[in-house]
């Protein structure tokens, strides 16, 4: 029971760092990023690269620092060009960028599985309350949390958090007060972009590299962050914790529709609640 | 678009056919040809919901693979097959409608995501249940050896089925045509511009909205039937959101604004898979790139360039003959 309560801890964590990301893009962007997942991938397999050089901590900088650089780019000649259009057209784009990420990933790196070991720090495994874990998926928990935390207090105590806050909302009225609402989105884009690729870079040692490890974590993270109200945070992290640990007692428990769940709760909620748990942002 | 030019162009739309079947003997062009034409038919169906209802759906493949999967456990039950089919087909207007009722009221890009999880569902229910649909392998549909009267031998050949599908799209259009240069296109369209100016109006807005959401359901069952003949067999590859991504795509860089425009997009998709040869291990990026083109540069797509096309033309032409 421990052990299925940590995976589920664990997968939560992921999410978190995927969705986080998601969900700030959506706040600023009201861009629904088809490609997130992708990016997730694209993260991941960088981080491989990165790590076969040198060495795992190199990447874990490394890898969401190039994701983040890609990410401002992409705001900069995407989404900034593409603000005034139909969302459903933004949306369509993204997924134009999911075929090209899909297809490039696949052009470097090849179809077959790759897997980057965990780093020698953090190979052991450690006693959880009688059963044996591994310390790096502690370490992944540890993560998640940092980054709830870090963006929690960023968005709540910083300056730079309430622009962004307040361009989450209506963003006309920020700009007019002043705020330079274009390169605080980039800044977002580019943040939520390398939160992707950190989740990729986390991901690797305990999920194996391969082309299909993008639409899993996608159709997952959209799960989330309906779950949780589009570009919520609080809501997604709830959502994340939510979905984790559905899929991992499901597994155990209930093998036959514990694939099901997720997509259940998603159409329940969309159904009675079109805005999410914590939505009250259209 | 009036009855005569509906008529008009269907009736050069089965000379073209005619002239296909006629003149092209190469069984692999044929048969290239025939999946174009179904997955036309498919792309027509999510088209639709997009025209009328400016809805983009993420899972029609849900049911493209279903009406597969029913025709095929129809026929394990031993039932006949073209019974099997018009069930097929009826069954999935009813569920769609019913569906429709709670879906359609999601708004934006939402209702593409519950989409997309709906048509998960069924593609994770079809991998998993192996014992009905043969797991994630698929199943063969056993198609009896006459079907409406001709021997399977026949229809089975390629130029035949290309007839037969070709005939299937032109007539799906034609109905369409008809269909939406009546009151009920009229009424969907005015849902889908605005939908409280409608209900000012005294129009219903949820039962056509539901209805176009069935219709567009049916197209798409109707393509994976001919998909199942084409075939003889279905997997959740025919479920999976890939395939409604693809589908969605075709939608898009034909144009949804042209009721032909979904159909163009399906055969310049296959086409240039097919023209792209060795190359085509890289048609994800080359289509992802078309895709963002398209939709930056011409959000009306093929179907739109072309008509701005031969407008322009004709409006030079005007220009000219008056001599300036």
């Amino acid at each position: 029971m421990t052990i299925h309560l940590f995976n589920g801890l664990v997968y939560g964590a992921l999410l978190i760092i995927m969705c986080s990301g998601l969900a700030l893009i959506y706040g600023l962007r009201r861009v629904v990023n088809f490609a997130h997942g992708s990016l997730y991938m694209l993260g991941a397999y960088l981080g491989y690269s990165i790590a076969m050089q040198t060495n795992f901590w190199v990447a874990l900088v490394a890898a969401p620092a190039v994701m983040a650089v890609f990410g401002v780019l992409l705001d900069r000649y995407g989404f900034r060009l593409l603000q005034d259009r139909d969302p459903l057209t933004v949306v369509l784009v993204t997924f134009g960028l999911l075929l090209i990420i899909e297809d490039l990933v696949q052009t470097v790196w090849g179809k077959s599985n790759l897997s980057v070991p965990a780093p020698a720090l953090l190979s052991a495994s450690v006693d959880l309350l009688g059963t044996p874990v591994p310390a790096y998926r502690i370490a992944v928990i540890a993560v998640g949390a940092l980054v709830a935390l870090g963006l929690s207090l960023w968005l709540r105590y910083s300056k730079v958090g309430l622009f962004v806050r307040a361009a989450s909302t209506d963003p006309t009225t920020t700009a007019m007060q002043g705020v330079n609402t274009d390169a605080l989105s980039a800044s977002v884009v580019g943040l939520g972009t390398a939160l992707a690729g950190l989740a990729g870079v986390v991901a690797a040692p305990f999920l194996s590299l391969s082309p299909a490890m993008s639409s899993d974590v996608i159709i997952d993270s959209f799960v989330v962050v309906v779950v949780g109200g589009l570009g919520s945070l609080a809501g997604a992290f709830v959502a994340a914790m939510v979905l984790g640990m559905v899929q991992a007692l499901g597994a155990v428990y209930l093998p036959d529709v514990a694939v099901l769940l997720p997509f259940v709760l998603m159409v329940a909620i969309l159904i009675w609640k079109p805005a999410g748990f914590a939505g009250s942002r259209t | 678009m009036s009855i005569q030019r509906v008529a008009g162009s269907a009736a050069v739309a089965l000379v073209v056919g005619a002239g296909v079947f006629a003149w092209v003997s190469s069984g692999t062009l044929l048969s290239l040809l025939t999946q174009a034409i179904i997955y036309a038919v498919f792309a027509l169906g999510v088209g639709v919901l997009l025209r009328q209802n400016g809805m983009v759906s993420f899972g029609h493949a849900l049911f493209f693979g279903c009406a597969g999967y029913a025709v095929g456990l129809l026929l394990q039950a031993q039932w006949s097959a073209e019974l099997a089919m018009l069930a097929t087909l009826a069954g999935m207007a009813v569920v769609a409608f019913v569906m429709g009722l709670v879906i359609v009221r999601v708004p934006g890009v939402a209702f593409g995501m519950l989409t997309l999880a709906i048509g998960q569902m069924f593609f994770l229910t079809a991998s998993r249940s192996r014992g009905l649909t043969g797991g994630a392998d698929g199943m063969n549909i056993d198609w009896p050896s006459t079907l409406f009267g001709v021997s399977q031998s026949v229809l089975l050949k390629p130029a035949n089925l290309f007839l037969l599908c070709w005939c299937t799209l032109v007539g799906v259009m034609v109905l369409l045509g008809l269909l939406l240069n009546s009151r009920f296109g009229r009424i969907t369209e005015a849902v889908r511009d605005n939908e409280e100016r409608a209900r000012f109006i005294g129009i219903r807005t949820l039962l056509p909205r539901a209805a176009v959401y069935a219709l567009s359901a049916v197209i798409t069952g109707l393509a994976g039937l001919l998909s199942a003949l084409n075939t003889g067999f279905v997997s959740p590859e025919n479920l999976h959101w890939s395939l409604s991504g693809v589908a969605l795509m075709m939608v898009v860089v034909g144009g949804y604004k042209a009721l032909w425009g979904p159909a163009l997009g399906a055969v310049v998709y296959f086409m240039a898979k097919d023209f792209l040869g060795d190359y085509a291990t890289h048609w994800m990026a080359i289509f992802g790139v078309a895709l963002i083109t398209v939709i930056v540069f011409s959000p009306t797509g093929l179907a739109g360039l072309l008509e701005r096309v031969v407008k322009g033309k004709a409006a030079v032409r005007v220009h000219k003959a008056h001599g300036h």
